[in-house]
Parts: C-alpha cells; sequence; structure tokens
C-alpha cells in the first residue's frame, strides 16, 4: 500500500472525516492522561509522550456489565450492536502490538464476546515514536517505536506534517475516506520518516536480553532473589492496572434492593485478596509470592502458551512503581541467578 | 546538616546489633530522581543508604505492612526489632502507630533524619524532563541543588521543588528517636489551610463539580491506601465483600464513596506525609481532603495527630464538652 | 395528590431515646411529615458515619441521626463518640459538595415526642428545600 502524506494543519479534517465512528484520543480526563472520545470539533494534541492508562480499557473497560437482572426477568445485556466502530488515534506501537498480545489471550479456548465484539469493531492509527520515554525498553522485548505490530495505520511526525501509512485493508478503507485531505508521499518523506524511526531506536536506553529467562525462570521458584525485590513492594494496582497486556479481572454481583447487575471489573495479582479462599487460605499470603507470579506469568507461563512474552516494554511500571520497583531491575537479577 | 558518613556508621552498628532483624532506610533508585526503600540485613549493604530531598518515601508503612506469616512447626517467629529511619513526618507515623497499639515501642528502634523538605518529583520532572541516570541532591542554604547528569549542578529555590506539605510543614524533626543523627533543622513552615479554605469559599454545585471532575479519574488502584503508614487494617472495609461498602465498580458514585470513607477513617490520624497524593498515578490532590479534616479536628478540638504517644486515639476520646452547634 | 417533591430521609434512632420519643409522638397522635424511613439502633454510638453515606448512594434524600442527650446515653458514653463522628462527617460531607440541608444530627429524649415533630418537620423541610439526590445514587448512574 503506498504512503501518504498529511500536513499538519490539515488533522482536524482528517479526524472529522472519520465521522460516523467514535474517536478515541489521548486527553485529560480529571487529571490522568487517557484515551477518551474526541467530542465536538476539537483537534487531537498528538504532542505527548504517552497515555498514563493505556488504551486497553475502551476494549477491556474497567467496568463492564455482563448481565442485568430485574425483579420477575433476567435478561443478558444485548452484547452486539451496542458496542459501537471505534478508531483510536495516536496509539504508541507499544500498546498496538499490546492488543495483539491480550488477543491471544481472549480468543483462546472460548471466545470472549464482551473484548472480541469491541476488538473487530475497533480500527487502530498508530504514531510512531521519534522521542521514546527515559523507560521504555520495547526493542528488548520483540517490539520497537515502529513496530506496526496490530496496527491498521501508522502516522510518523516529520515536523511539518505526518507520514500516513496504511498497513491493513480498514486502514486502507480509512485513508480513502479521508483521501481530501491526503497527498501521495515522496520517496523523501518516506526516507525522512526511516530515519525518524531509526533515530528514535537508538534513543531507547534501557535494554535486557531476555534469552534464557522464560526457561529458567521456573528454576528460580525458591531463589532469595523474590524476597529482595518485593520487599518494599505495596501491593496497589498501579503496575498491573497501567500495564496494556495485564488482563485479570474480577466479577462482582451488585444489587441495589431487587434490582441489580453482573459486571467484571479490573483485578491486580499483586492485591493481597487476589488469591484468597473462602476457606480463608491464601496461597500466595505475601508480596514475595505476588511479584513471583508475576514476573512467572509475564515472562514464562505466558510464553508457554502463546510464544510471546506479556510485556511490551511500554515502561509505565517503572515509572509511575510508587517505591521504585524496576521490573528491568528485576530481569537483571533473574539473569544473575541463572 | 546531613552526615552520610555517620549515617552509615549508625546504620551499620544497628544492623549489626543482635536484636535486630534488619533496617529500612532510603538507597539511590534505578533512574533519575528516583529512591527507593532500602532493606538492609548485612552490614557491607550500608553504603548504599543515603538521605536527600529525593527521600520522598515515608518508611513507617513497613511497620505494619510486612506480612506477619505463620512459622513452620519447630520454628519459632522472629521477634527481633526492626529498626527505621524517618524524617519528621514518618516519625509521626510512628507516634500513631503506637498510639493504637498497631506496632509496640520495644518492636521498633527508630533512627531520626530531621528533614528540610523532600522534592515534588512531579515538579522536577517537569523542570528537569524524566531523566535515566541516577541524579543527586542535596539542601544548600535554603534551596536544593541538583546534581545532574553531565556534571552539571542546579541549584533552585526551596519554594519551586518542594512538595507542598513540606512548605508548610510544622515538623521536620522526629518528635520520637532513638537516635538523631544530626542536628534539628529550623521550623520554616506555617500552615493556614489556604487550599482548604479556597476550596471551603466555594458553592456545594462548584465543591461537587469539582471533587466529581477529579473522581472520575480515579482507578481503584488501592495505592493512597496501601502506602499510608495509618491504613493497615488487615480486613479493610474498602475490600469487604457482604456487605460491600463500596463496589468495585470505578463509576464516580463509588469512588466518591471511597475517597470519603476513606479521609473518614484518617480523621484524627492522617499525619500529613502526603505520600497518598505523591503515589497517585492520575494525579487526584487527595491532600486537600485529608487536610480539611486535619484542619477540622485541630480547630475545633485543638488535637494533633501523631505528636504524643501517651494520648488517647482521637475517635476513642470524647470531652463532654465538645462542640455541637449544628445539632438540632 | 400533589406531585411536589417528596424526599425519602432515612433516620437512625437510638432505641432508648429517639426511638421511644418518635413512638411517643405516634401514641400522642402528634402530625408530623411521613417521609422517614426509620432504622433503630441500640446507640448512636452504633452509627457507623459510613451508613450515611451508604443511605445517599441507595437513594436517600437525607439522613438523619437522633438519639439521647449528652450525659444522658444508656450506654453512658455513646452519643459522645457519635458527636464527634457526625461533627467531622458533616464537615466531610460539605466539603465534597453534598448540600448540608442534607444530613441533620439531634437529641430527642424519650419524653420529648412534641420536640420530635419539630425535628421531623425541619429535616423535611431541608430535604426539599434541597431536592433530589440523584447525583450519588448507585443504580441511576451506572446501570
Amino acid at each position: 500500500m503506498e504512503h501518504l502524506k498529511l500536513s499538519k494543519d490539515k488533522l482536524g479534517d482528517f479526524v472529522a472525516k472519520l465521522g460516523d465512528k467514535e474517536v478515541l484520543v489521548p486527553q485529560k480526563e480529571g487529571e490522568a492522561l487517557k484515551f477518551v472520545p474526541l467530542t465536538g470539533d476539537s483537534v487531537p494534541e498528538l504532542d505527548y509522550a504517552n497515555t498514563s492508562v493505556p488504551p486497553k480499557n475502551a476494549v477491556f473497560p474497567q467496568t463492564e456489565t455482563m448481565l442485568r437482572f430485574e425483579w420477575g426477568k433476567m435478561e443478558t445485556t444485548a452484547v452486539t450492536g451496542e458496542a459501537k466502530e471505534k478508531v483510536f488515534f495516536g496509539v504508541r506501537p507499544c500498546d498496538a502490538r499490546a492488543k495483539v498480545i491480550v488477543d491471544k489471550l481472549f480468543t483462546w479456548d472460548e471466545k470472549d464476546p464482551y473484548y472480541v465484539e469491541k476488538r473487530e469493531k475497533s480500527t487502530v492509527v498508530g504514531l510512531a515514536c521519534a522521542e521514546p520515554c527515559s523507560n521504555c525498553f520495547c526493542t528488548s522485548v520483540g517490539g520497537g517505536p515502529a513496530s506496526t505490530e496490530g496496527l491498521d495505520v501508522l502516522l510518523t511526525d516529520l515536523g511539518e506534517s505526518y507520514l500516513v501509512q496504511p498497513l491493513t485493508d480498514e486502514g486502507q478503507s480509512l485513508c480513502q475516506a479521508a483521501s481530501d485531505d491526503l497527498e501521495k508521499a515522496a520517496e523523501g518523506d518516506v526516507q525522512a520518516a526511516e530515519k525518524v524511526h531509526q533515530e528514535a531506536e537508538k534513543k531507547i536506553s534501557r535494554q535486557i536480553d531476555t534469552g534464557g529467562i522464560p526457561e529458567g525462570l521456573p528454576g528460580l521458584w525458591e531463589n532469595e532473589l523474590w524476597e529482595k525485590v518485593s520487599q518494599s513492594c505495596l501491593g496497589c494496582g498501579i503496575c498491573t492496572y497501567l500495564c496494556p497486556t495485564c488482563h485479570c479481572f474480577d466479577m462482582q454481583d451488585e444489587v441495589e434492593g431487587f434490582d441489580g447487575r453482573r459486571c467484571r471489573t479490573w483485578d491486580s495479582c499483586m492485591f493481597s485478596e487476589y488469591t484468597m479462599h473462602a476457606s480463608g487460605h491464601n496461597p500466595r499470603p505475601t508480596r514475595r509470592e505476588r511479584t513471583r507470579n508475576r514476573i512467572n506469568h509475564k515472562y514464562s507461563y505466558f510464553v508457554d502458551k502463546f510464544d510471546v512474552i506479556a510485556c511490551v516494554g511500554c515502561g509505565r511500571c517503572i515509572s509511575l512503581c510508587p517505591v521504585n520497583i524496576d521490573i528491568l531491575d528485576i530481569l537483571s537479577k533473574v539473569k544473575e541467578a541463572l | 546538616m546531613v552526615d552520610l558518613d555517620k549515617l552509615r556508621t549508625v546504620a551499620k552498628e544497628t544492623v549489626s546489633r543482635d536484636d535486630v532483624k534488619y533496617l529500612i532506610g532510603w538507597s539511590q533508585g534505578t533512574f533519575g530522581f528516583r529512591v527507593s526503600p532500602h532493606f538492609v540485613k548485612e552490614p557491607e549493604e550500608v553504603d548504599s543508604l543515603t538521605f536527600s530531598p529525593l527521600c520522598c518515601n515515608n518508611l513507617a508503612t513497613y511497620l505494619t505492612l510486612t506480612e506477619k506469616n505463620p512459622v513452620p512447626r519447630g520454628e519459632e517467629a522472629d521477634t527481633r526489632k526492626v529498626a527505621l529511619m524517618v524524617k519528621g513526618c514518618d516519625s509521626r507515623a510512628v507516634v500513631q502507630q503506637l498510639v493504637e497499639h498497631g506496632v509496640g515501642r520495644d518492636q521498633v528502634y527508630i533512627i531520626g533524619c530531621p528533614c528540610e523538605g523532600v522534592v515534588d518529583v512531579k515538579k522536577v520532572e517537569k523542570k528537569f524532563g524524566e531523566l535515566l541516570e541516577p541524579v543527586q541532591a542535596s539542601w544548600e542554604n535554603g534551596k536544593v541543588s541538583f546534581q545532574l547528569p553531565g556534571g552539571q549542578v542546579e541549584s533552585l529555590p526551596r519554594e519551586e521543588v518542594l512538595a507542598q506539605n513540606c512548605l508548610t510543614c510544622r515538623y521536620p524533626n522526629p518528635v520520637v528517636s532513638d537516635i538523631l543523627l544530626w542536628d534539628e533543622v529550623e521550623v520554616k513552615g506555617n500552615d493556614d489551610y489556604e487550599d482548604v479554605k479556597e476550596l471551603e469559599s466555594k458553592s456545594s454545585q462548584d465543591k461537587w463539580a469539582y471533587w466529581q471532575d477529579k473522581f472520575t479519574s480515579c482507578i481503584r488502584c488501592y495505592s493512597c491506601r496501601n502506602v499510608c503508614p495509618l491504613c493497615y487494617c488487615e480486613d479493610c472495609i474498602l475490600d469487604r465483600l457482604n456487605p460491600t461498602w463500596v463496589f468495585r465498580s470505578t463509576n464516580v458514585a463509588e469512588n466518591t464513596a471511597f475517597q470519603m470513607a476513606r479521609a473518614f477513617h484518617l480523621a484524627g490520624r492522617c499525619i500529613e506525609c502526603g505520600e497518598c497524593e505523591r503515589v497517585c498515578p492520575v494525579d487526584i490532590p487527595l491532600m486537600k481532603i485529608n487536610r480539611k479534616l486535619y484542619k477540622e479536628v485541630h480547630e475545633k478540638y485543638e488535637f494533633e495527630p501523631g505528636l504524643d504517644p501517651e494520648t488517647k486515639p482521637f475517635q476513642a476520646s470524647y470531652r463532654p464538652d465538645d462542640k455541637e452547634d449544628f445539632i438540632l | 395528590m400533589s406531585d411536589k417533591f417528596e424526599p425519602n430521609i432515612v433516620a437512625f434512632l437510638c432505641n432508648w431515646c429517639s426511638y421511644a420519643g418518635a413512638d411517643l409522638a405516634g401514641t400522642s397522635r402528634i402530625q408530623y411529615p411521613p417521609n422517614l424511613h426509620i432504622v433503630r439502633v441500640m446507640c448512636t454510638g452504633r452509627v457507623n458515619p459510613l451508613f450515611v453515606v451508604n443511605a445517599f448512594q441507595q437513594g436517600a434524600d437525607g439522613v438523619l441521626v437522633s438519639g439521647c442527650h449528652p450525659g444522658d446515653c444508656h450506654y453512658m458514653e455513646g452519643n459522645y463518640y457519635a458527636r464527634r463522628r457526625f461533627t467531622l462527617i458533616r464537615e466531610l460531607l460539605e466539603y465534597v459538595g453534598v448540600d448540608p440541608k442534607r444530613f441533620h444530627m439531634s437529641w430527642v429524649s424519650a419524653s420529648e415526642g412534641a420536640k420530635w415533630k419539630d425535628v421531623v418537620e425541619e429535616v423535611v423541610e431541608n430535604a426539599k428545600a434541597a431536592g433530589p439526590f440523584d447525583q450519588f445514587r448507585r443504580n441511576k448512574i451506572n446501570w
């Protein structure tokens, strides 16, 4: 598919042509930068590093109703038809790659209809990173600042304009709908974009060689490193809730009088009651076991099942952990122990 | 004046004692302006301990966070002391924990570090960018001096970089300690609760709109609760199911109930360390709520928590002449 | 039947004083507004201030907590603790933006049937002035 170019002052028009679909852009909701629906005629502000809440909250909402019930009748919430066509605009390649990883789980043995419907109705327009965050390490886990996995269109910032690269059929039809605002890209533009991508890759300073980690982790089960790295953990949910690949959830029945709903909400394996049994027994009673489980899940168990590390190197867990528990620090200790 | 050699010497002696399990202090983090809590068990590890304007963590939370597991048969629980390095606010948290019997006085060895205020990392990262190379910082004559990567040194006035609650702090010196590492610092802060009063003066609708806007972004990560040194109930009411006080769904009504419940449970107990606001990943101004109740308790009942280990907890005591002006 | 707004008010009454006082108002055939949903507790010291928050979430437009006069508590000190707690929860509710007309506390003893009528009338009038309280409700917002 041929490369196209969009000049920055036409960004608003381009987005307006996406018309009947809901366009999600990085915007402040309260104090947090999140992907929220664009309202009115506003133009997306694409001058940002990365959102604090990853775009997963639009296909895998933090709270999602599954059934509603009323006294005397029980009805399942209509799943199909309720989800709108969405366009994610300005997603970083790491978050897009995360969607592909999470897809594997939600379509594994049983297709999760709530998730799948939303995913099928979403188109993802990515924005290549020109200035990676200081804690990004996407290149160490199979990604990159211009990775195209999970994207339908990739934009690269060339200064006065964006290079627009349709990657899939949906991406192509999106670009065709806005063809008045797009021009054909020159060879020089394509090369300039290539240069941006290469420079960005060089700027990623945090690296780790994950070779041997998935196979070696199970053998470190009783190693003392887990005690050391988890001592300062608070057991909160920041790393899991803000991780684009984390996907655990809890089911809750919320009842008021005789009416209510069953909903699913995000859950975190770092919470102390995550594995609490009804008997009171907890197989992961302390933060040591829970930290060990999290690293094993992402870097070993997920690899066993799906052949991909469940981490895209976005660096949010590192930047936002209140006590500076650094996953790269943990992984380097794992490598030392191996 | 911060004396790192003395800090490390005292730490080494403390860790070598027979009756001390481990020492909790601060050491340089893995990137930029970060500092991480460090659990020191061996005397050799003390060299990484530090104390600087970057040490924002309140380590008193680990006294109650560290799990006490049942021990296998034949073994005995390790009941040795925990040595803890505290700033002024942290020591108040320890005092409040002592008042509530969350911790026994003989279970903790307190190493006091008089503090001239810690930085607000969000402010600093806005100024210098999110740096990767570790940065050092120190207090110099009313300013905070940063040793940036590349050898550059920048000194900024404290009003520009310190955390908001450090600027109004009236207790920079530890109120209880077994050993004080260096001389006490002068009290620079004074608190008129300006931020609270400003919000109080708005109309009900404006206040509701303000808080609803902030609570919409709450993702219920429970980081504020977990980092708080005074939130240590083993069976937290906000986790409870059957009855479920606060549903797990993250809509604004539940988030408001969550924050109100937490603020209320901290009334007369919160010692204003500001950790809750620092850790919040979506920047909710939690200190505004906690300070409101702190102000009410201080003004109406002339009580400040965390100063006297012999006092009774605020909500578990009363005076027959307590104010009751709104009661019909 | 007027279609003016009739507030739903949840009232937590202590068994020994306020509940008995309300009962006396009833046996004396004193007429007062019927908007209260009464929950009998043994003492106001038992009332968790989060009940107030919970009541608003479940549809109350106003909340009243009523107990024995200070010094007369059947359990000696329950109402003293309640006084402290409810002073604080009232400040907190007002600070978060809940109209202060929605939450009241009163001391009504077992012989004060007449006072009970006045208290209820004041509470209901205030709740009517404040209007329906939908913003805190659970099912209206999100189901």
